[in-house]
């Protein structure tokens, strides 16, 4: 198993280093630059002195060996739009917005994703079950910022119980967690119902039944944990997912997070921050997906690594 | 004088002295507010703006924000709301006979906060930092007209060659132009100094931190906590002319064109569309007018006398015939547009000048394009595309900052009636900004909506832009002749005459397609109250460019009435 994760690890260096050159060179290859001509075309002289203060005058190859050799002394580069500071800086100082509201939506969705899911199974064809299924509906066809608008107008705009948006204070997370939480709990419910229905009908619990085993036995010992190993896969791209924030949610409700960054980067050529998140997501994705595959193993015996 | 008498007098000056006009409330810079203002801690006004990277006009113009400027310095110059400049940082100024030297005087009782006076070094000092082709200032295009301005740009000569310099004492700045430029008062709405000081010790960031951050405006840096907000405090010390009301200014960090309008609703802001980054959208316009209560905080304004236009690549077929390029422009309804889609945000263009900008004309030029859709056949049919047959099919690049729905719906307007009147198919783009503007700049866009809205209230700014230096594909050299000419002439009614003439080239020569120009409203609260915010001398109630910017007065007239205690908690 050590060597099946070194392996893994070596691929994702691999991985890491074409993402940052495809990054790279992509985003050079796209018109415009750090500096802005909104108005009127800039001097050529100022233009070529912008590019030369960044770095940008040198052949694109030297660039992107420069910024390898600089990021693995741990030199990510000044983000363009915020000069005062450092790459590694601004991500320190903002992912921890984004993570907060990224793990309460985690911990929310899976705990009542599982829980309406476990209830609409054992209910089927009920209310329960109708209404589970609504919501699930609404949560997978809905946009998040949609629902970020609706939220707004109810509790902000007409009731004024809760702040359009802002950061700083319990209240402001409420409503971007609500706007966020709906859509994975929504998948969740649906995927432990269906597992929760397949594993029902299975063999081995009707044996347990016709055994004599407790309904309640025969659900939370037997059917509750085969029915769960599944939901590691859900589990394991929402990690990175909502990590890294949306850039709708932040925008909308105004949190200083990660993800309005992926936006606000590569609209002002912001090389240094979008090289830098294009590597923050490849490490994120490469390590859950490791992550979720040692899990699966300890979980399910019948997984062996080679 | 008898006792009774003084008697008499002591009780009327006791008397006085209690009723309200006598025992006006002074707010922490002195000054004394107005009988309706509501209590000292009401007097902060809270708006929204997107997050800045800098504050300052010399260290980068796009990067600030153009809701929260010009606080901390002083300009030499303010616009008021009737478009008149008004003493700020120079008390006085005069030009030289042959309109080549202005002699711009300080106001000596304007300090930093630091205690050092504002002088003449300062404004010079920032002069020549802008002018630094190793700064890399992204508006370096616009002192133009400065002496040695274009060359010390290029590396030709060094910074301190600009034609800016002090004169005979600290307290006295000279600044000398290539050519005479009677609107160089105007352009030095922009020149809000750094300290000398303060950038020397701190760098050019000074200003993004409290404990850095020196003010010689009326007010100073209390916080700015980044990605959130920036709060400003009245600055005790300010020695300027237009001491203001407000205590604080809140300036919460978001996206106007999401946030604004929902946060103004929520109560959270006072102050909603006033720039161009706000712009309603038709739902928010609908929601604004089915509301009794929000369709009385709705005012009309102007903004900053913006064009929308379609512009060509005149260099290259099929648009180098100029009979190709006024069958389009008759083949476009503006009146229908307007009336239809833009509604209360726009008036129809006839001209690049909006009504109200100086020597604008659009009864003179009005009846040069008219809508005519046979007129607009013939003409493509005499350019070799009968019925539209052999000719390219377009894509109408559209900039994306500017694509608000409202002007996305005129796109495809316009692209309509291109195919119905003259059967060419036109595909609309929405373009991203920097891509846009990379392709227009380069001369390379075939063709696009786009617009332009003033930097200073003179015909050489709006019409500089159509020059062939310019952004645009375009060339007639008459027009190059007279905007150059006409704009180094000191006497005035020449002047006019000859930018009319170049506009009129411009419409006939169908440089572009003048569209509509943007008459943006804004919202405020009914307890934000000043002078500035009633109706100018055209009547007009508007938030007037450049708003809230400390360019301007509004900031300075601007206070929270009584009705306050009815909205906030």
């Amino acid at each position: 198993m050590i060597g099946y994760i070194i392996r893994r690890i070596l691929g994702l260096v691999i991985v890491i280093l074409l993402a940052s050159m495809i990054t790279f060179f992509l985003m050079h290859a796209i018109p415009g630059g750090p500096f802005d001509e909104l108005k009127m075309p800039l001097p050529a002289e100022v233009k070529a002195q912008i590019l030369k203060k960044y770095g940008l005058d040198k052949p694109i190859w030297e660039q992107y060996l420069r910024y390898i050799w600089r990021a693995l002394h741990g030199d990510f580069g000044v983000p363009f739009q915020s000069p005062t500071e450092t790459v590694l800086s601004l991500i320190a100082r903002v992912w921890p917005v984004t993570l907060q509201i990224g793990a309460i939506t985690i911990l929310l969705s899976f705990t009542i994703g599982i829980l309406l899911g476990i209830l609409s199974a054992l209910r089927q064809n009920t209310w329960i079950d109708y209404l589970v299924t609504t919501l699930a509906t609404l949560g997978t066809t809905v946009p998040n910022f949609v629902i970020a608008v609706w939220l707004m107008l109810i509790f902000s705009v007409t009731l004024r119980w809760l702040p359009t948006g802002g950061w700083g204070e319990p209240k402001h997370l409420i409503l971007p967690v609500l706007a966020y939480f709906l859509a994975p709990t929504a998948v969740i419910a649906r995927f432990v119902k269906v597992n929760f229905l397949e594993e029902l009908r299975k063999d081995y619990v009707r044996t347990a039944r016709a055994k004599g085993l407790p309904e309640r036995t025969v659900i939370f010992k037997h059917v509750f944990r085969n029915a769960l190993v599944p939901i590691i896969t859900l589990l394991g791209p929402m990690i990175p997912d909502l990590a890294t924030g949306s850039v709708f949610i932040e925008v909308t409700f105004r949190v200083p997070g990660l993800g309005k960054f992926f936006y606000t980067s590569a609209f002002n050529r912001d090389y240094p921050m979008i090289v830098a998140m294009i590597l923050l997501i490849a490490v994120l994705w490469g390590i859950t997906y490791l992550i979720t595959d040692i899990v699966y193993a300890l979980i399910d015996p019948r997984i062996t690594f080679t | 004088m008898s006792r009774r008498f003084v008697v008499s007098l002591l009780v009327l000056v006791m008397a006085l002295s209690l009723s309200p006009a006598f025992s006006a409330v002074k707010n922490s810079a002195g000054r004394v507010l107005p009988p309706d203002a509501a209590p000292l801690e009401y007097q902060v006004l809270r708006v929204m703006s997107q997050p800045a990277t800098t504050l300052d006009w010399f260290i980068s113009v796009y990067k600030r924000t153009n809701e929260a400027n010009n606080y901390f310095g002083e300009p030499l110059v303010r616009l008021n709301k009737n478009f008149e400049i008004v003493p700020a940082a120079a008390k006085s100024w005069s030009v030289s006979k042959d309109g080549l030297t202005w002699t711009f005087y300080l106001d000596k009782n304007i300090k930093w906060t630091d205690g050092t006076p504002l002088t003449a070094e300062d404004f010079v000092f920032s002069f020549q930092l802008a002018a630094d082709p190793k700064h890399g200032w992204d508006f370096a295009w616009f002192y133009s007209p400065i002496k040695n301005w274009d060359k010390a740009v290029r590396g030709e000569v060094p910074p301190s060659a600009i034609g800016v310099k002090q004169g005979k004492d600290p307290y006295t700045l000279v600044i000398t132009t290539e050519y005479p430029a009677p609107y160089l008062p105007m352009m030095m709405l922009y020149s809000t100094p750094l300290s000398k000081k303060a950038y020397e010790k701190y760098g050019p960031y000074y200003n993004n931190d409290p404990k850095t951050s020196v003010s010689c405006g009326p007010y100073v840096l209390e916080e700015w906590t980044k990605d959130k907000q920036i709060v400003f405090r009245i600055n005790k010390n300010y020695g300027g002319r237009v001491k203001p009301y407000l205590e604080k200014i809140i300036v919460t960090f978001g996206d106007p064109g999401t946030s604004a309008f929902k946060a103004y609703l929520a109560g959270e802001i006072d102050i909603c569309g006033y720039s161009n980054s706000q712009i309603f959208t038709p739902a928010d316009l609908e929601v604004i007018e089915k509301d009794p209560e929000l369709s009385k905080q709705f005012h009309q304004g102007f903004g900053d006398f913006r064009t929308f236009y379609l512009g060509f690549d005149c260099y290259n077929p099929p648009f180098n015939d100029l009979r190709v390029r006024r069958a389009f422009a008759h083949a476009i309804d503006k009146e229908a547009i307007v009336n239809t889609i833009i509604k209360k945000q726009g008036i129809v263009a006839y001209g690049f000048l909006m009504p109200g900008f100086p020597g604008s004309n659009p009864e003179g030029l009005k009846n040069i394009i008219t809508y005519n859709p046979e007129l607009a056949k013939k003409l493509l049919a005499e350019a070799g595309y009968p019925d539209g047959k052999g000719f390219p099919a377009l894509d109408m690049w559209v900039r994306a900052d500017l694509a608000s729905p409202t002007v996305v719906a005129a796109a495809n307007a316009i692209g309509a009636m291109l195919k119905k009147n003259l059967g060419i198919d036109v595909k609309i783009t929405v373009k991203e900004t920097k891509t846009f503007m990379d392709a227009l700049n380069a001369h390379k866009l075939q063709f696009y909506l786009v617009s332009y809205g003033m930097d200073y209230l003179d015909q050489s700014n709006m019409l500089g832009i159509w020059v062939s230096t310019g952004r645009h594909a375009w060339k007639n050299d008459r027009f190059d002749r007279l905007v150059k000419e006409a704009s180094a002439l000191l006497d005035k009614k020449k002047r006019d005459e000859m930018f009319k003439e170049a506009e009129k080239i411009l419409v006939e020569d169908v440089g572009g397609i003048f569209l509509w120009h943007q008459t943006p409203g804004a919202l405020w609260k009914p307890y934000v109250k000043g002078k500035d915010l009633e109706p100018d001398k055209y009547g007009i109630t508007a938030l007037h460019w450049p708003g809230i910017e400390g360019v301007g007065t509004t900031i300075f007239s601007i206070y929270i009435s009584k009705d306050v205690l009815k909205y906030r908690k």
